[in-house]
């Protein structure tokens, strides 16, 4: 029943706004977002000086998918975060516009407005405008390698398309495409991306009893249990303990050293991915990074913040003795006696039985909606 | 897991490691579902999934993660430990002020409660044993039956898959 309503909800909302792009005169800007948020999701936090519009999502939508906004016009920020994928990329770590590799995994942005911590492992970094920067700028690794002169903004002006975008998203302003303005949209777009309607949510929020597997009900239990103890750090409705609302926006996250890694030297982890020391400078912080969410976690391998797991199997083989044991070579070492190990990751013993279940209840949080949404689809194709 | 041989030698390592061996929450479900009070009392007390639903409930309201309040139905601790024939009223003083309730779950995760905290006379806290949840029956990993505590900030003590209540008396 939700579900119906959600969809006549949003898709008259969607087709109003695709209508007015079309041919309508410009609205105010102003058009409040509707979020359609399910039972269960709090309101997000929206930062005061970046208000969700309908306006501002459908133009960031199209700067999301847009090649012109890499240097040499190969990438886009979807060739890292392909919705098929929710968002990510399939690959260990990303490779830049100009084949650099990053050192870390493309992360989800599906409910990613509800992200207290937007990246791995840096705890300042917790507003969108500001992380879209990076990719865009950053130049180690370089990503989408733009120059920071702003000269690409001249390839966007002539586009009629952005220029009715612009001039709906920000209608007070004569000169709207401005690198502030493009930030601002596609922090929209990304904030708007809101998974809930997995078949776990409607089993457990929907009450409809036949929407789960029984593996995936035991999974749960599982999942939940003081043995296995996933949900210390996967809890919630993001299954993920770095999530925050309009209620508590300026929440501190935590972040955890999961006994990835035990590598012998000056650090226990492989340089250059440290976690949070590497902004804290704290020795008790190698190797701490942020649980993200679960939901549609079948979707995103490789696993972890370098993708060095493949499989959901291999992430359980993890967790179950309590730390990866990496036999020989380079990284060589027991993650099981890290010395900065959180002390929820104990181990646990998992029948093949068990193992089944809760692989069933980690697919059950797909959420195929939000794979195939248009509201989140290219818009140039 | 290759290194392990036998079922014991497994227990043996894993113990070792410190890693829990046992609860499967998942598998105990096929018994019947039923609360058992047990300790130092006369007799043993089995409430069924029934027996629970036909004591006097009351009504909780805690207010969810999404801000909406959601309402819990259930029977008053302090009832079932009264109806178990644990110290009660002007039972509970002198040594019965040292005595208190493990809460099991089904995973293995306990609680402590101490009777003064849940008497009247005392701190007079309401806690619930929650069979429903806005008007349907718990399942799931909070179900068939949890604790409520809706004056805790933390939701830690409100045990989840609630199987067992053991009543110890310090003094005698």
């Amino acid at each position: 029943m939700r579900r119906a309503a959600f969809a006549a909800i949003s898709v008259p909302a969607f087709m109003a706004a695709l209508s007015s792009l079309a041919a309508g005169p410009a609205d105010s800007g102003e058009t409040p977002y509707a979020w359609n948020l399910p039972k269960g999701f709090p309101q997000p936090y929206v930062p005061a000086g970046n208000p969700m519009t309908e306006s501002k999502v459908e133009l960031g939508r199209h700067l999301f998918y847009d090649k012109r906004l890499s240097v040499n016009g190969t990438q886009s920020c979807a060739t890292c975060h392909r919705q098929e994928l929710a968002f990510t990329d399939g690959r260990a770590v990303s490779l830049g516009a100009t084949g650099q590799p990053h050192s870390r995994s493309a992360m989800s942005l599906v409910n990613v407005a509800y992200s207290g911590a937007l990246t791995w492992s840096n705890p300042r970094m917790n507003r969108l405008e500001e992380q879209a920067a990076v990719p865009m700028f950053g130049e180690h690794p370089v990503e989408l390698g733009l120059k920071k002169d702003d000269g690409w903004l001249a390839s966007l002006r002539p586009d009629p398309t952005y220029q009715a975008l612009f001039r709906r998203a920000y209608p007070e302003q004569e000169n709207a495409v401005t690198r502030d303005n493009v930030l601002k949209a596609i922090a929209c777009f990304e904030r708007g991306i809101i998974s809930a309607r997995s078949p776990y949510d409607r089993y457990h929020y929907g009450g409809e009893d036949g929407a789960v597997s029984g593996a995936a009900k035991r999974g749960e239990i599982l999942f939940f249990s003081q043995p296995l103890s996933c949900f210390r750090c996967h809890g919630g409705f993001n299954f993920s303990d770095a999530t925050t609302s309009a209620r508590d926006p300026g929440r501190e996250i935590p972040f955890h050293n999961t006994g990835l890694y035990n590598v012998s030297g000056a650090f226990s982890y492989p340089i250059p991915n440290l976690g949070i020391y590497e902004y804290t400078k704290r020795a008790a912080d190698v190797g701490k990074f942020k649980a993200p969410s679960l939901r549609n976690i079948a979707l995103t391998a490789p696993y972890m913040h370098d993708g060095s797991i493949p499989s959901l199997e291999g992430v359980l083989d993890h967790y179950a003795v309590g730390g990866r044991t990496i036999p020989a070579g380079e990284y060589a070492g027991v993650g099981h006696d890290n010395p900065n190990k959180d002390p929820l990751i104990g181990g646990f013993r998992l029948s093949p039985q068990d193992r089944q279940d809760l692989i069933a209840f980690l697919e059950c949080l797909t959420d195929r909606a939000v794979l195939n949404d248009p509201k989140f689809s290219d818009p140039w194709k | 897991m290759r290194f392990f041989g036998s079922l014991r030698l497994q227990a043996a390592f894993l113990a070792a490691l410190g890693i829990p061996f046992c609860a499967h929450p998942a598998q105990d479900q096929a018994e019947p579902p039923a609360i058992t009070v047990r300790g130092d009392l006369a007799a043993k007390l089995v409430l069924s999934a029934d027996d629970l639903a036909k004591m006097p409930h009351q009504k909780a309201s805690v207010t969810e993660q999404d801000e909406t309040p959601v309402e819990y139905e259930g029977v008053s601790l302090r009832e079932i430990l009264a109806r178990a024939g644990a110290p009660v009223g002007k039972e509970l003083r002198g040594k019965a002020l040292a005595s208190y309730i493990l809460v099991k779950a089904r995973d293995g995760y306990q609680v402590v409660f101490t009777l003064a905290e849940l008497a009247p006379e005392f701190a007079n806290e309401t806690i619930l044993v929650a069979d429903k949840r806005d008007g349907k029956p718990l399942f799931g990993y909070q179900g068939p039956f949890r604790l409520v505590c809706p004056n805790d900030k933390a939701g830690a003590r409100s045990v989840r898959m609630l199987q067992e209540i053991d009543f110890v008396r310090l003094q005698k």
